[in-house]
């Protein structure tokens, strides 16, 4: 459907320009300037009437040149008006003149001009002024969309390495597959510990063994095991380089921090690590097979236990926001003394929130730092749940699509 | 860690004083205690300390909390007197298990409660300390049906019948080895040697078969049992001592009167249990600088005491002295942490050390994390799952040849059987708990995957992948591909795609992402059997790319 623009009405009431023109010099040549007064539009009449070829300029005055035919346009207007068809050669000239132009909706004009839609060509040739538009109930929300969203536990996990690069940590990453040398015997784990067995620990059946590092490294952990080292009686047994070099996916993070200790004797300074990790646990709400722990070391000359305690309520503060911590004696394997936290939190109470201890010389020496070494640990799962308001552990690693699009995005 | 479960009326017997259960969760900070459960009388409590057997039971713990509260002395004495008999040690046991020692508790009267605790703490010594019967293996016997000496020797899997415990018929030892649940679940740890470990009177009655099972003639203890003969075996005469010395001082704990056995080695004569106190010194100066407390002489005796040390200054050093069923001291640590713990940690000012230092994000970490908020602001939903999955969702769902993976050797569970090389499998299984959500589903994960290569350390390297995923009526391979282009171009990455014939996706329309020439990933729409077999109804396309390759 086609109708009329504004200046194709106003044409279709007050005559197209160069008719009106053509009309004016009806007996005798005009003087343009006495043209120009008298018709509106006076230069579209002048180029269409030229274009026509029916009247030209001679100086300052306008004169006829021929008799003009029977001229269709005023016509085909009118009949646009009504809606009726023109031929088309005419309805391009109308369109090109832009005298014409597309009407896109129905229902512009339904409802004595209630519109729903603003569209671009109402706002261009301004008709929406013709148009009431609609009120909607504002008081209604629009239909769902889901934006991408970042998962909630590695969202919780990148705040939590954020706050301790603000602490002044660095990160440690390492392979998710260890040998044993690293996850147990450079930890001073005694290699006939429960902990090693079949039940606690995953072995890998493919690749079955790894490399051990160089042999004076070996050497030392050997003798740390056997015959002890730096003091120590050792733990007294015949070690097995085959089973240090054994293959698992590691078991905690802290085969990492031996890493960085082993890697750098002037490796003072601060570290943590945020591992993915496996235990051959019973999966249920409250134990992964895979899960994720963050830990890391301190090391320098100065450190002592109560350094171990202020480390501790530092993390318990700026990372859980407790309000009031409590320490109990405990006992980790590459630790000691080693020290537990508990945290009180505003809202969810007591809760345990992480360990730390200072490495064991047996530990320590065979790599060759000769200072002490603070380790901690948090207890991220446990306290991402708490945050996080999972109930079940699994659902960290949620497989619902609809709670992660539904989740709040506020920690 | 041990759980031990007793009755706190008996721990009041045993300490001589009332405790509330409401100061009991405070004193047994004191044996590193927790309390797990506390239901009426009966209370089960976690030992933290993995190298104390000592704390293993109630009358062990009572022991220590005694000294704590102050009604005992700082070092028990115990009186060991020799009860005149003898075990003969064969040379034949050598290869097998060399070890054995043994003792004597006169004047026994167990209550079943106690019997109880003794099969208890057999229980914890044996998993944990004697590393599940492979280095400490206990036998307890009647004293008064045994005539000794005793010979600990050998026996040809057929050489002898008797009745184990539990059971009610004569059997060998290679039938025990077969048929009792004690031989199936321990019998890995003798049945590669031609003989087995035996004990056995001099009356030609079989005792045991350590680590196996006890007769039910001698080895069966009841409440009417009045004496006892213990006797443990092993490979190293030090881990013995201590779960010897453990055993007989908890049993003295109930009035048992202790006697030593002689114990002869072809060349050797021990007496045992030997329960004089051992020494260690401490450097005073280096408990001080682990401490960070300015501690005077007298502190650390009256602390040494509380912790139950006897401590004397020797010039320079301290010299303790400490039971001789501890078994937790290696190295002055360990006793500088029983004086923390003796001085109360929480006693102890927290100080957050002032090392001025520069934290830092790993570089890929960090480039992972860019990414992952890139996909993000393309609509995508970001999931997390598990890198522990099976062949079947590796390759078999996806339609792949089996090929080189990390696997497990002692699973839990088949379906948690291999590492994951690839993130797409773990998508696609995201995708089918959420059938019934709306659609389209738009998902990615940024993960850690293994790759085996023989030439690293571990054999395996990680390689850290993206995957996107959509899925929807009309989810095909141009909106994939632009999200695609958009993750690349943002990156900086130039990168080519090439046609790719690849059975999880449908042919003709997937392909290989190239970085100048090397592959970094594919991408695709997923080919509908390979939707059938994940229980899929939707149209699904993806791509799956290896950050390791881009980071710059």
């Amino acid at each position: 459907m086609f109708i009329l623009s504004e200046e194709g009405k106003k044409y279709l009431k007050d005559g197209l320009p160069e008719v009106n023109l053509y009309s004016l010099l009806d007996k005798d040549p005009i003087e343009i300037d006495h043209a120009k007064d008298k018709i509106k539009n006076f230069s579209i009449g002048l180029i269409w009437g030229k274009k026509n070829g029916w009247i030209t300029i001679e100086g300052s005055k306008i004169l006829k040149l021929r008799q003009k035919e029977e001229y269709i346009l005023p016509l085909a207007l009118a009949q646009i008006s009504k809606g009726e068809k023109v031929e088309q050669h005419n309805l391009d000239l109308l369109i090109k003149r832009k005298l014409v132009i597309k009407e896109k909706k129905a229902n512009y004009r339904k409802n004595q001009g209630d519109i729903t839609s603003l569209t671009p060509e109402l706002i261009q040739t301004r008709q929406w002024k013709e148009f009431n538009l609609k009120p909607y109930n504002v008081k209604a929300v629009g239909s769902r969309i889901f934006p991408g969203k970042r998962q909630p536990y590695t969202r919780f996990i990148n705040k939590v390495k954020r706050k301790l690069v603000e602490l002044g940590f660095k990160e440690m990453t390492g392979t998710l597959i260890e040998t044993e040398f690293w996850n147990f015997d450079a930890l001073f784990q005694p290699q006939n510990h429960p902990a090693r067995d079949w039940t606690s620990t995953y072995k890998l059946k493919n690749p079955e063994f790894g490399y051990l590092p160089n042999k004076r490294l070996v050497d030392n952990v050997k003798k740390a095991h056997e015959k002890g080292i730096s003091g120590s009686r050792g733990w007294g047994y015949q070690w097995d380089p085959m089973k240090a070099a054994r293959l698992m996916p590691r078991a905690h993070g802290t085969c990492l921090s031996a890493r960085t200790l082993a890697s750098n004797k002037e490796v003072s300074g601060k570290y943590f690590a945020v591992a993915r990790c496996y235990r051959p646990d019973v999966l249920d709400s409250t134990h992964l097979i895979e899960f994720n722990q963050i830990e890391g070391i301190v090391v320098d000359e100065s450190l002592n236990l109560s350094h171990l305690l202020g480390i501790l309520e530092i993390f318990a503060k700026e990372i859980a926001g407790a309000e009031k911590i409590r320490f109990f004696p405990d006992y980790y394997p590459f630790t000691e003394p080693s020290v537990q936290l508990s945290a009180k939190h505003p809202e969810f109470g007591w809760m345990e929130f992480g360990g730390s201890g200072i490495f064991r010389e047996e530990l320590t020496k065979p790599l060759g730092i000769n200072i002490p070494v603070i380790a901690w640990g948090i207890g991220i799962d446990r306290l991402a749940m708490f945050k996080l308001g999972v109930d079940d552990i699994r659902n960290l690693f949620s497989k619902d699509l609809k709670w992660l699009r539904e989740s709040k995005v506020v920690l | 860690m041990p759980t031990v479960q007793f009755n706190l009326s008996d721990l009041e017997n045993l300490v001589g004083q009332s405790i509330k259960s409401s100061e009991l969760e405070e004193i047994v900070l004191y044996v590193k205690g927790e309390i797990d459960s506390i239901n009426g009388d009966e209370i089960k409590l976690d030992i933290k300390d993995t190298n104390r057997p000592d704390l293993w039971s109630i009358e062990g713990i009572a022991r220590d909390l005694r000294r704590y509260l102050g009604n005992d002395e700082i070092i028990k004495n115990f009186n060991v007197d020799s009860s005149g008999v003898s075990l003969e040690i064969d040379k034949k046991v050598e290869k097998v298990r060399p070890k054995a020692i043994g003792a004597v508790i006169k004047n026994v009267s167990l209550s079943n409660y106690s019997l109880k605790q003794l099969i208890q703490l057999q229980e914890k010594i044996h998993f944990t300390h004697g590393r599940n019967r492979q280095e400490v293996a206990i036998g307890v016997y009647d004293y008064d049906k045994l005539n000794f000496p005793i010979i600990y020797t050998t026996v040809d899997p057929e050489g002898l019948t008797f009745v184990p415990l539990d059971f009610d018929k004569e059997m060998t030892p290679k039938e025990i080895l077969k048929f009792h649940p004690k031989g199936r679940e321990y019998g890995h740890l003798i049945n590669d040697y031609p003989e087995y470990p035996l004990m056995i009177d001099s009356d030609n009655n079989a005792l045991s078969i350590p680590p196996i099972i006890n007769s039910t003639y001698t080895g069966k203890i009841t409440t009417n049992t009045e004496n006892i003969f213990i006797e443990l075996t092993g490979k190293y005469l030090n881990r013995l001592s201590i779960a010897l010395n453990v055993l007989v001082t908890a049993l003295s704990e109930r009035n048992g009167i202790i006697q030593s056995v002689e114990v002869n080695y072809q060349k050797e004569q021990l007496i045992t249990p030997d329960l004089t106190p051992k020494k260690f010194s401490i450097n005073p100066n280096y408990a001080r600088k682990i401490l960070g407390l300015d501690l005077s002489k007298n502190d650390f005796i009256l602390l040494l005491n509380k912790a139950g040390y006897e401590g004397k200054f020797k010039e320079d050093a301290i010299i303790v002295e400490y039971p001789a069923y501890r078994n937790d001291i290696l190295h002055e640590r360990d006793v500088i942490e029983d004086v923390a713990i003796a001085y109360g940690i929480n006693n102890i000012l927290p100080i957050y050390p002032e090392i001025s230092t520069i934290g830092s994000i790993n570089p890929i970490e960090d480039y992972s994390e860019t990414i992952r908020d890139l996909v993000t602001g393309l609509g995508y939903q970001e999931i997390l799952t598990f890198s522990l999955t099976n062949k079947n969702s590796l390759f078999g769902k996806m339609k792949l040849e089996e090929s080189n993976i990390c696997e497990i050797a002692n699973p839990i569970s088949s379906n948690w059987s291999v590492i994951r090389n690839w993130l797409m499998p773990s998508l696609l299984e995201f995708l089918t708990y959420n059938q019934h959500v709306e659609f389209p589903q738009r998902i990615f994960e940024v993960s850690d995957t293994v790759k085996i290569d023989q030439k690293a350390e571990t054999r395996t390297v990680n390689i850290k992948k993206l995957s996107c995923m959509l899925s929807d009526v009309n989810a095909g391979y141009e909106e994939i591909s632009s999200i695609l282009y958009a993750v690349l171009s943002n990156l900086g990455v130039e990168f080519r795609l090439d046609p790719l014939n690849h059975p999880s996706f449908i042919t003709g329309r997937a392909a290989k992402i190239l970085m100048k020439n090397k592959e970094i990933g594919c991408i695709g729409e997923i080919h509908p059997s390979v939707l059938n077999n994940w229980e899929l109804n939707m149209p699904t396309a993806g791509f799956e790319i290896a950050l390791t390759y881009l980071f710059p």
